[in-house]
């Protein structure tokens, strides 16, 4: 029988928490045994959720710019260039730069208040992923 | 870096240089403490003898050279600032010397005074049952308002402090340190996230315009306060110290992020008490759309030092593992951006 990754990891884990920490005398060495742990922890998470999380994300960015392709209709040609990598790119990450090039275009204009209200849960739903995983 | 054994030797030979003294200066009680993450922090007492016999508790400070601040954090600034300091009302330490050469002790360093005190830990359930009590005995919560309102009233170009740079009236103060952390975010090397991008946007579009500037400590909280008999013996962590809107300091006095489970700002100040004496005393009267608003740099200022935190570990320059793990901190940070957003 062989343990999935990430279960190997969580046992891992919890093997440096419960045998390997307590037994370490020294303490930073013990806070680095904990720190090993928590870090395992967290790697197990990411590999256990990573794969379902990526076709989440994929979904979401991709219904986003469908909706994004009609409100940035009239966009400036630096903010349609950065929407259309965005697109192409078809990842989270990729927004980053075309909310740099919204808030350049002017963040009290309608059109860019608008995409804001779209990109916005998107980033919700992608951070609430995160934290899946970091706590 | 030096070990132990040769820090006490190397800090006896300077200090007795340093003290002029008549012999050899004993290096007592020297203990390590775990206190921030910038800098190692040793507190000892120096006994000597110059025709009379002397004893001197004392606080050395060395930089390791990959502190979460990196450049930002200077003891030789931390040095200038306590120094302008002793002419004013702030409960400071009186500081001693800076050296700069790391050949003298191990590491660029500053001793200042073992100031009487006590510093418990605000994130650990001890610190906030010490808190709690000394809040229901009312003489904290007033020490701590007063050290604060020292501090935004102190004559800051009277003693020299405009060395850490003016800004102008109106909105370069927050555009200052927009611009700080974003470097500290660029030199990170850390990817970031969507969530920064429109958090930096809006604070851009956003920035608030401040009419009064003062001396800002930049980090006032329990935690960073030496306290004596239910006094603020000392106000510590002279890191992020700028000359700015005084309300950047009563915004995290205000956050909820500084307060776990209670209601009392800084886990000891009832929030009334807080406003009615520092208006009163400071004159200054508190606005609270500006202090949101320095939430939210408060925010980006989080990310900030955890992408660093994490950079470090990534690229080699520091093996301990709790940095490592606050790249997963800086998800907490963005996800606390996200909702001060409104999302």
């Amino acid at each position: 029988m062989t343990l999935p990754v990430h279960e190997q990891l969580r046992r891992l884990a919890d093997t440096l928490r419960n045998d390997v920490g307590p037994a370490v005398a020294d303490e930073y060495t013990r806070t680095q045994a904990f720190m090993s742990s928590v870090i395992l922890q967290r790697l197990a998470a990411q590999v256990e959720h990573g794969p379902r999380h990526s076709s989440t994300e994929a979904a979401h960015t991709a219904a986003l710019h469908t909706a994004l392709a009609e409100v940035l209709a009239a966009a400036p040609p630096d903010v349609a260039q950065a929407q259309a990598e965005a697109a192409t790119a078809g990842t989270v990450a990729s927004l980053g730069p075309l909310i740099r090039a919204l808030y350049g275009w002017g963040s009290d204009r309608a059109e860019v208040q608008q995409a804001l209200t779209a990109i916005r849960p998107v980033l919700r739903a992608d951070i609430d992923r995160r934290m899946e995983i970091a706590t | 870096m030096t070990t132990d054994t040769d820090l006490v030797e190397t800090l006896s030979a300077y200090l007795a240089d340093r003290l002029g003294a008549d012999g050899p200066v004993a290096i007592e009680d020297m203990e390590r403490i775990a206190v921030g993450w910038s800098h190692e922090t040793w507190l000892f007492d120096a006994v000597w003898n110059d025709g009379e016999p002397r004893r001197q508790g004392m606080c050395l400070r060395r930089d390791p050279g990959n502190a979460l601040l990196r450049e930002m954090s200077d003891l030789e600034e931390q040095y200038r600032v306590l120094t302008c300091l002793a002419s004013t009302d702030v409960p400071a330490p009186k500081v001693f010397w800076f050296e700069p050469d790391p050949a003298v002790l191990g590491a660029p360093a500053l001793i200042m005074e073992k100031v009487p005190g006590e510093c418990p830990s605000p994130w650990r359930r001890a610190g906030r049952e010490y808190y709690a009590a000394a809040a229901e005995r009312g003489v904290l919560p007033e020490s701590f308002t007063d050290a604060l309102a020292a501090i935004h009233t102190a004559d800051w170009q009277g003693v020299g402090l405009d060395f850490l740079g003016v800004p102008a009236l109106g909105d370069d103060f927050a555009r200052r340190e927009i611009a700080k952390w974003q470097r500290l975010i660029e030199e990170s090397g850390h990817p970031g996230h969507p969530i920064l991008d429109d958090l930096i946007g809006w604070l851009d579009a956003n920035a608030p315009s401040t009419d009064r500037l003062t001396l800002v400590h930049g980090a006032y909280r329990t935690g960073n306060v030496l306290i004596h008999d239910d006094r603020v013996s000392a106000v510590l962590d002279w890191e992020l110290q700028v000359i700015g809107d005084p309300m950047y300091d009563v915004a995290y006095m205000l956050t909820e992020l500084n307060r776990e489970g209670t209601d009392l700002l800084s886990n000891v100040v009832p929030r009334e008490l807080f406003f009615e004496r520092y208006q009163t005393t400071t004159g200054i009267e508190i606005d609270e759309d500006r202090c949101r608003y320095y939430q939210l740099l408060y925010a980006m200022r989080s990310a900030a030092f955890w992408m660093s935190a994490a950079g470090l570990y990534a690229d080699g320059r520091n093996n301990d593992l709790r940095l490592a793990r606050t790249e997963w901190s800086v998800t907490v940070a963005l996800e606390r951006a996200a909702q001060e957003l409104g999302y």
